[in-house]
C-alpha cells in the first residue's frame, strides 16, 4: 500500500490538496488565499516530486518512484505505466496549473466559489496526471474524463455571469459527446485487437479495417479536447466565455491531455508502420498480415487534419477583433503543429512536438493570466482596447509582447526553438512530410501578422479615448502590482522568463526530451 | 576564453540594454558604445589572418573561429559559431561606420531618445550577428533579431502612414525569412550534414541532387531577394523608406539591404555554385528588372526620399548582378558596391532628412536656391548625389565599374542596360542639384537654417569615407579579396 503511494505520490498530492480545500470550505473557512495557497503548495510538491522522479540532478533526495520503475520494457502493471516521457508530460501539465493557482492568489479574499475554483483546479490536474501514466485505452478515456468533468465546472463555477454558464453548458454537451465518439472507437479497437491495452496495439490487428473505424472515431474524439479542426468549434467560445483564469488553465493546461492520449493511441500503430516497410530491426515482420492502406490512411489522416487545423486556426485568428477570441484561434492553430509530431511518428517528431505542448503551455497560459490582468486595470475585451496598453506599462506590455512573440515564434522565445526542432524533424524524415514543415512555416508567417497587429496597438497606437494626462505631478496611486495583484504580476513574469530563457537555452530540456521520446518508442507504451 | 567577434557581440548587447536604461544620457552611451565597437572592429582588422597563397586554400576558413556547443540532439546539432572573412569585415567596417554616423545625426531625437538610440544599437548587433554567424540557426535568430527593432523605429518614431509601413516592412521580410529557413533546412537535412554549421554545410551540400540544389537556391533566392528588394517583391521598401525616421533610413538602406546581398552570397553562392550556374539567367533577368525598374520610377519621384529610395532598388539591382555573375571580380564588386551604397544612401538619407528638417519639405519641386542660405547642407547634398551618380574619385565609381567588367566580361554588350541606367541617374541626380540646390532661392521659409553641428558630424563622417575610398578604393578591396569564395572562383 505504501509503496503505491509512493508511486503515485504526485497524485496523492493533489487529491488530498483537493480534499482539504473542500473541507475547509465546509468548515467555513472561506479566506481565498489560504485555499490558494493549498492548492498551490500541493501543485509545487507534485512538480517537484515528479521532476524527482525524472532523475533531475540535485532532487534525488525527492525521488519516490524506483528509477528501475520507469520506461520497463512491455509494461509494468496492466493499467498504467512509467515511462520518461509520461513524467515529463506531467511535469508540463503541472506547469500551467501552478501558473494559474499563483495567478488567483490575487482575488479578493473571500469570493464567493473560491474553495470550488481551487479544488477543481487540483481535481482537474490529477486527471491529466493520470493520462499520462495510462497503458490502457479504458484507463486513459477514465482519466481524460476525470479532467473533463472538472473543467465543465470550472467554466461555471461563479454561476454570476450568463455567459459563463452558457460556455459551460456547451463545453459539457461536446464534452459528452466526445466521450461517447471516444469509448465508441475503444469498443471497435477492442474488437479489432482483441484487447484495450495499448502495448497490444504495437502489434497487427486481426481485423484492420475495423481497427481504422476505431482509429478515426478516437481522432474525433480525442481531437475535440485537442481542438483538432474540425472539432474545434466548442473552443473559441468556451474560452471566451470562461473566467479569463480558467481560459488560461484550459488553453494552457487542459487541453494537451488531447496531445498526449492521442500520441498514446497512435504510437502502437506508427510503431509498426515505420517497421513494416523493410521488416528489419527488432520487431515482428507484419508486413503480410496488413492491407498496404493502413499505414497510408492513419498517416495521411493525422497530416491532412494538421494542415487543416493549423491553416483554419490562423485564418480565423486573423478575423478576430476580441482578443480572448484571438488567443482562441491561435490556441487551435498551434494544436495542428502538434500534431506534426505525431504524424511523423519519430522521436526526432515527437521531440520537436514536446517542446511545442511545453512552449504553449507556458506562453498560451501566459496569455490568458496577461489579458486578465489587463481587464483588472480596465482594458477591454477588443485588441483596440489595448492601444497604448504598452507605453503605459512598459514592462507588463513587454511581457505580453514576449509571449506573442512567442507564439508567433521569433527567435530568442521557446516558441522558436519548439517549432524550429518540429519543422526540421519534419524536413529530417523526408518524403512526404517536408509538406507538412512547409505549411507548418506558412501558417507560422500568416500568424505573425495577428500578434504583430496587438503589438502595433500595444506600443505604436494612442488611445483616443484615453483622457490628457494631467499637468503637474501624477496623483500617487494604487501602483500597477497593487492593481493586478502580486501573484498574478509573478506569474507573469516567471513566464516572461522562462519564455526567454528556454528560447536561449534549451539544450538540456531538449535533450532531456529526446531521450525520453527514444524510450517512449523503443520500449512502447 | 572569450574570442573577439563575441567581445563585439557583448560590447553591442551591453550597450544596448545601459542606453535602454540611461534616459537622458543614453546618446552619449550610444556614441560611447559605438566607439567602443569601431575600436573592436580596428582590432578585428589588425589580428585578420591573412590568406597566403592565392587559390590555396581548399575550404572555406574564417579569422576569429570560435564555436560552442548549444543544442546538440541525435540528429540535430547546432553551435554558436562565429568567424569572419575579408568579405564580412568590410560589412561589419560598414556597420560600425553607419551606427557611429547615425547616432551622432540623431544627437537631437527628442522623442523618447533611450529607447530610440537603444534600438540603432540593436539593429547594429543584429547586423553584425548575421555577418558573422556560421550557424543556420544563429544566422536566422540575428537574422530575425534585425527586424524587431525596425518595426519599432519605423513605427513609433517614422510619419504620418508609420503604422501601415511597419507592418508590411515586418510581414514582407519575415515571410521571405521563413522561406529561406526552409531552404537552409532542406539544404542540411538533406545532404544530410553532421551540423548545421556552415562548414560541414559546405563540404556535404555539393552531394546533393543538382535539381534539389536548384530548388534550394531558389527559395535562398527569394528569402534574400526581398530584402535587396528585387522586383517585383520591392514594394516595401519605398514606403519603410519614406515613413522611417532618418536614422531607421539609414540603418535600413544602409545594412538592411546588405544583409540580403551578404546572405545571397555567403548562404546562396558560396554554397551552390552549381545551382547558380543554372538559374543564372533568372537573377540575370531580375537583377535587370530591377535596375531598370528602380532608375525609371525614381524619375517620376517628386520626394528626395523617394528618389533615393528608388534609386537604393536601382543599385543593388547591380549588386544582384554582379553576384549573379558568379565570377571572382563579380563577387568583389558586388561587397564593394554594397559598401559604397550603404555609404552613400546613408549620407542621402541623412540630406533628405535635413532638407525636411531645414525647409520643411522634401519636395524637390517645393524648394530651391538652398546654397547661400545653407552652404554645408548644400556641399552635402552635392557630395552625395555625385557619388551616387558615379563621379570618378568618389566611392561608388570603382564599384560600379568593378561591377560593369564584371558584367562585360560574363555576358557581353548585356551589360549596356545597366549602363543607360547609369545615365539617366546621373541626368536626374544632376536636375535634382540643379533644382534644389542652385537657381534663384525658391519656397525658403524664415525659419530655415543651415545643418547643426551633431547632423553636420554624422554626415562629415560619411562624406569622409565616400572621398577616402573613392581615392583608395584598394584599401577595401585587399580585404574583400581575403575571402575563399573569390580566392577559389
Amino acid at each position: 500500500m505504501l509503496n503505491v503511494v509512493a508511486e503515485f505520490l504526485p497524485e496523492v498530492l493533489l487529491l488530498v490538496g483537493a480534499l482539504l480545500v473542500f473541507l475547509l470550505d465546509v468548515l467555513g473557512v472561506k479566506r481565498s488565499e489560504l485555499l490558494g495557497a493549498i492548492a498551490l503548495g500541493a501543485i509545487l510538491l507534485a512538480l517537484l516530486a515528479v521532476l524527482a522522479d525524472l532523475g533531475t540532478a540535485g532532487l534525488g533526495v525527492f525521488r519516490t518512484l524506483p528509477a528501475s520503475a520507469v520506461d520497463l520494457p512491455a509494461a509494468g502493471g496492466p493499467l498504467y505505466d512509467f515511462t520518461s516521457l509520461g513524467l515529463i508530460f506531467q511535469a508540463i501539465f503541472l506547469l500551467p496549473a501552478g501558473l494559474v493557482a499563483l495567478a488567483s492568489l490575487s482575488r479578493p479574499s473571500g469570493e464567493k466559489g473560491a474553495a470550488i475554483f481551487f479544488g477543481l483546479l487540483q481535481t482537474a490536474t490529477l486527471g491529466m496526471l493520470l493520462v499520462a501514466l495510462a497503458s490502457d485505452l479504458i484507463f486513459l478515456l477514465l482519466a481524460v474524463e476525470v479532467t473533463g468533468i472538472s473543467t465543465y465546472l470550472l467554466v461555471g463555477y461563479s454561476r454570476k455571469d450568463p455567459r459563463q454558464i452558457e460556455a459551460a453548458m456547451k463545453f459539457y454537451i461536446v464534452g459528452a459527446l466526445s466521450t461517447a465518439l471516444s469509448f465508441f472507437g475503444a469498443s471497435l479497437l477492442f474488437g479489432a485487437y482483441g484487447t484495450t491495452s495499448l502495448t497490444a496495439l504495437a502489434a497487427p490487428p486481426s481485423y484492420p479495417d475495423l481497427a481504422l473505424f476505431g482509429y478515426g472515431f478516437l481522432i474525433a474524439g480525442l481531437g475535440f479536447k485537442l481542438t483538432l479542426v474540425p472539432f474545434h468549434a466548442w473552443a473559441v467560445d468556451v474560452y471566451d466565455g470562461a473566467p479569463t483564469d480558467v481560459s488560461a488553465f484550459l488553453a494552457g493546461g487542459s487541453k494537451k491531455i488531447g496531445f498526449f492520449a492521442l500520441l498514446l493511441v497512435f504510437v502502437g500503430p506508427l510503431i509498426l508502420l515505420r517497421l513494416a516497410p523493410s521488416c528489419t530491426g527488432a520487431g515482428p515482420c507484419v508486413v503480410g498480415v496488413l492491407p498496404a492502406h493502413f499505414s497510408d490512411a492513419i498517416q495521411l489522416t493525422l497530416g491532412v487534419v494538421a494542415v487543416l487545423t493549423m491553416t483554419f486556426g490562423n485564418l480565423l485568428a486573423l478575423l478576430q477583433k476580441e482578443m480572448k477570441r484571438m488567443l482562441a484561434y491561435s490556441s487551435i492553430s498551434q494544436a495542428g503543429y502538434m500534431l506534426i509530431g505525431i504524424a511523423l511518428g519519430t522521436a526526432p517528431g515527437i521531440t520537436g512536438a514536446t517542446m511545442q505542448v511545453l512552449a504553449h503551455a507556458l506562453m498560451k497560459t501566459g496569455a490568458f493570466l496577461a489579458v486578465a490582468a489587463a481587464a483588472s486595470l480596465g482594458v477591454g475585451p477588443l485588441i483596440d482596447d489595448w492601444r497604448g496598453v504598452g507605453t503605459k506599462h512598459p514592462l507588463f506590455g513587454a511581457a505580453f509582447a514576449l509571449m506573442l512573440l512567442g507564439l508567433a515564434g521569433i527567435p530568442l522565445t521557446v516558441g522558436f526553438v519548439s517549432k524550429f526542432v518540429l519543422f526540421s524533424a519534419a524536413v529530417q524524415a523526408e518524403g512526404l512530410f517536408v509538406w507538412l514543415a512547409v505549411a507548418g512555416l506558412l501558417n507560422s508567417a500568416v500568424s505573425v501578422f495577428y500578434y504583430a497587429r496587438v503589438l502595433k496597438a500595444m506600443f505604436l497606437d494612442t488611445d483616443p479615448s484615453a483622457p490628457p494626462p494631467p499637468l503637474g505631478l501624477p496623483e500617487p496611486g494604487p501602483s500597477f502590482a497593487e492593481r493586478v495583484g502580486y501573484g498574478r504580476c509573478a506569474a507573469i513574469a516567471l513566464i516572461a522568463v522562462a519564455v526567454v530563457g528556454l528560447g536561449v537555452y534549451p539544450g538540456p530540456v531538449l535533450s532531456g526530451i529526446q531521450t525520453a521520446a527514444q524510450h517512449f518508442l523503443t520500449v512502447g507504451v | 576564453m572569450v574570442g573577439l567577434i563575441s567581445l563585439t557581440l557583448i560590447t553591442l548587447l551591453v550597450g544596448t540594454v545601459l542606453t535602454f536604461l540611461a534616459g537622458e544620457r543614453s546618446r552619449w552611451v550610444a556614441l560611447g558604445t559605438s566607439a567602443v565597437f569601431l575600436l573592436e572592429v580596428g582590432a578585428l582588422f589588425h589580428g585578420f589572418t591573412w590568406l597566403s597563397t592565392p587559390g590555396a586554400v581548399a575550404a572555406p576558413t574564417f579569422s576569429y573561429a570560435e564555436t560552442v556547443p548549444w543544442i546538440h540532439l541525435d540528429w540535430l546539432s547546432i553551435d554558436y559559431a562565429v568567424g569572419v572573412d575579408g568579405i564580412s569585415l568590410v560589412l561589419i567596417l560598414l556597420t560600425a561606420f553607419l551606427q557611429i554616423a547615425t547616432v551622432l545625426y540623431s544627437w537631437g531625437e527628442t522623442k523618447r531618445p533611450a529607447a530610440y538610440f537603444g534600438l540603432v544599437l540593436l539593429t547594429g548587433l543584429g547586423s553584425v550577428g548575421v555577418f558573422v554567424s556560421l550557424d543556420v540557426l544563429l544566422f536566422f535568430l540575428f537574422w530575425e533579431a534585425v527586424l524587431i527593432p525596425m518595426f519599432f523605429l519605423i513605427g513609433f518614431w517614422g510619419g504620418p502612414r508609420r503604422r501601415y509601413a511597419a507592418l508590411k516592412f515586418f510581414v514582407y521580410t519575415h515571410v521571405a525569412s521563413i522561406v529561406m529557413l526552409v531552404g537552409l533546412l532542406a539544404l542540411v537535412f538533406y545532404s544530410h550534414a553532421p551540423s548545421l554549421d556552415y562548414t560541414a554545410i559546405s563540404s556535404s551540400a555539393s552531394s546533393l541532387p543538382i535539381v534539389t540544389q536548384v530548388f534550394v537556391f531558389l527559395a535562398l533566392f527569394f528569402g534574400f531577394g526581398v530584402k535587396f528588394p528585387i522586383v517585383p517583391f520591392h514594394t516595401w521598401l519605398p514606403d519603410a523608406h519614406v515613413e522611417a525616421p532618418t536614422g531607421g533610413s539609414v540603418l535600413l538602406a544602409g545594412l538592411l539591404l546588405k544583409l540580403g546581398g551578404y546572405g545571397l552570397i555567403r548562404w546562396g553562392t558560396e554554397l551552390l555554385p552549381d545551382a547558380l550556374g543554372h538559374v543564372q539567367w533568372i537573377l540575370y533577368g531580375v537583377a535587370f528588372l530591377s535596375i531598370v525598374w528602380g532608375s525609371w520610377v525614381s524619375l517620376a519621384q517628386r520626394d528626395l526620399k523617394r528618389l533615393v529610395a528608388y534609386s537604393s532598388i536601382n543599385h543593388m539591382g547591380i549588386v544582384l548582378l554582379a553576384i549573379a555573375v558568379g565570377s571572382q571580380l563579380g563577387v568583389l564588386a558586388a561587397v564593394l558596391l554594397m559598401f559604397a551604397h550603404g555609404v552613400v544612401s546613408g549620407l542621402l538619407f541623412m540630406v533628405s532628412g535635413s532638407f525636411h528638417h531645414a525647409f520643411g519639405t522634401r519636395e524637390i519641386a517645393g524648394v530651391g536656391g538652398i546654397t547661400p542660405r545653407a552652404p554645408v547642407l548644400a556641399t552635402m547634398t552635392m557630395v552625395g548625389a555625385l557619388a551616387s551618380l558615379g563621379l570618378p574619385a568618389l566611392i561608388s565609381f570603382p564599384a560600379e565599374f568593378l561591377a560593369l567588367l564584371a558584367t562585360w566580361d560574363a555576358i557581353g554588350y548585356w551589360v549596356f542596360i545597366p549602363l543607360i541606367t547609369l545615365v539617366v541617374t546621373a541626368a536626374f541626380y544632376l536636375w535634382m542639384m540643379q533644382r534644389m540646390l542652385f537657381g534663384p532661392p525658391k519656397g525658403i521659409p524664415d525659419r530655415a537654417h543651415d545643418l547643426d553641428s551633431a547632423e553636420a558630424a554624422g554626415m562629415a563622417l560619411l562624406v569622409g569615407l565616400t572621398i577616402l575610398y573613392g581615392i583608395l578604393p584598394g584599401l577595401l578591396v585587399s580585404v574583400i579579396q581575403q575571402s575563399p569564395v573569390i580566392r577559389l572562383g
